[in-house]
C-alpha cells in the first residue's frame, strides 16, 4: 500500500460516511455541517488526482458559497427543524439508488483492470469502425501506456481553452448568461414583497381560511367532537 | 499497465463517486425537507464532478475537454443552488412549510 492508497481510502470513506449522514440525520443544521465535511473531503480527492485547481475551486465556491447559502436558507426556516427526515417514498428510493448502484457496478465491471477506450461500450458505439484514438479527435492516453503527468501550465492552457474561439468560448459565453440571469430571477424570487402585496395576499389566506373552518364545522356538525379540536384545527 | 496513478487504479475513483451519486439520488427522492433535497443534488453533481475530473486526468491530461466540463458543473451547481434556495425561502414565506409533498397548489 502507498502512502496516496492509504489517504484515498481514508478520504472516501470520510466522504462517504459524511455523505450518509446528510442524507439520514433529522437536524438540518448538522446535515449542511456534514456536506461541508464531504466537500473538503472530495477537494482532497482532487488533489490526488493532481489538480490542485479544482481543490482550491471546490473550497472556494461549495465550502466558501454554496454551504453558507445552505446554512442561510436552513436558519431563515428554522420552523422544520426536527421533522420525520423521510417522507413516504423513502423505501422506494433506498431501492432505486440501491438498483443504480448495483448497475453502475455491473458497468464498471469489465473495466476493472484496464480502462481502454475500444472496450469502452459508449464509446466504441460512436466511433464505429474507427479507431478509438480518433474520436473526438482528442489524443487519448492508451491503456498501456504510463499516464504523463498534468502539464507545468495547465491551468493557462484551460484559460486559453476558455476564451479560444474553436474551443470552448461559446459554451464559456452561454454560462456567464446563465449565471447573470439565474442570480437576477434567485434576487426576484427571493425579495421582500410591498406591504400592499403582503396584505392583500393575507387576505385572501384568510378568506380561504374562513371558508375552510366553516366547512370544518360543517362537517362535524352532527358527531359531537369536543369543541377544543376545532378551534386549534382552525388556529392552525 | 492499469490506468494507475500513484498506486490508485482509475476505477477506485469511479466506484466512490458512482456510490457518492446513488447517496445522493436517495437524498433526493426520500427526505422530506426541500433544502435537503437540494443538498442531495449538490451531492450528485459532486460525484458527477470527481468523474469527468478523474477521466481527465487518467486519460487526456494534455487537453482543457475535462477542465472546462467540471467547471461548467461548478457553475451550474452554484446557480442551481442559488435559484433552489429563493425559492424555498420564498415559497416559505407564503406558506410556513417547506415539505414537497404539501406543496400542490398548483395541482389541478
Amino acid at each position: 500500500m502507498t502512502v496516496q492508497q492509504v489517504l484515498f481510502i481514508v478520504i472516501s470513506l470520510v466522504v462517504l460516511g459524511a455523505a450518509l449522514f446528510v442524507v439520514t440525520t433529522r437536524n438540518l443544521f448538522r446535515a449542511a455541517l456534514m456536506m461541508m465535511l464531504a466537500f473538503f473531503g472530495i477537494a482532497g480527492l482532487f488533489v490526488l488526482l493532481e489538480i490542485g485547481l479544482f481543490a482550491v475551486a471546490q473550497v472556494l465556491i461549495y465550502i466558501g458559497a454554496i454551504s453558507i447559502l445552505v446554512i442561510f436558507a436552513v436558519m431563515l426556516t428554522r420552523g422544520m427543524q426536527g421533522m420525520v427526515p423521510r417522507n413516504s417514498q423513502a423505501v422506494g428510493a433506498a431501492v432505486t439508488a440501491a438498483i443504480i448502484f448495483a448497475v453502475l457496478l455491473l458497468i464498471l465491471g469489465p473495466l476493472r483492470v484496464t480502462i481502454d477506450l475500444a472496450r469502452w461500450p459508449v464509446i466504441s458505439l460512436f466511433a464505429g469502425n474507427a479507431s478509438p484514438r480518433e474520436v473526438g479527435g482528442i489524443a487519448w492516453t492508451p491503456a498501456d501506456r504510463a499516464i504523463p503527468p498534468v502539464p507545468e501550465t495547465y491551468i493557462a492552457d484551460f484559460g486559453r481553452a476558455l476564451v479560444d474561439l474553436n474551443q470552448y468560448l461559446l459554451p464559456f459565453l452561454l454560462i456567464a448568461f446563465l449565471v447573470d440571469v439565474v442570480l437576477a430571477g434567485a434576487i426576484f424570487i427571493a425579495r421582500q414583497r410591498r406591504p400592499a402585496e403582503v396584505i392583500e395576499e393575507r387576505r385572501l389566506r384568510a378568506e380561504e381560511d374562513a371558508e375552510e373552518a366553516e366547512a370544518m364545522r360543517r362537517a362535524s356538525a352532527s358527531p359531537a367532537l369536543p369543541e377544543g379540536a376545532v378551534a386549534s384545527a382552525v388556529d392552525h | 499497465m492499469q490506468n494507475v496513478l500513484n498506486g490508485i487504479p482509475l476505477w477506485w475513483y469511479l466506484v466512490v463517486s458512482s456510490a457518492l451519486f446513488c447517496i445522493g439520488l436517495y437524498g433526493t427522492l426520500a427526505r422530506k425537507n426541500a433544502i435537503a433535497l437540494l443538498m442531495g443534488v449538490e451531492l450528485m453533481l459532486n460525484a458527477a464532478n470527481i468523474n469527468l475530473l478523474a477521466f481527465w486526468r487518467y486519460l487526456a491530461p494534455d487537453t482543457a475537454g475535462g477542465l472546462a466540463f467540471a467547471a461548467f458543473v461548478l457553475v451550474v451547481a452554484a446557480a442551481e443552488a442559488a435559484v433552489g434556495l429563493a425559492l424555498v425561502i420564498s415559497v416559505y414565506r407564503t406558506t410556513r412549510s417547506i415539505d414537497p409533498e404539501t406543496l400542490d397548489q398548483m395541482k389541478l
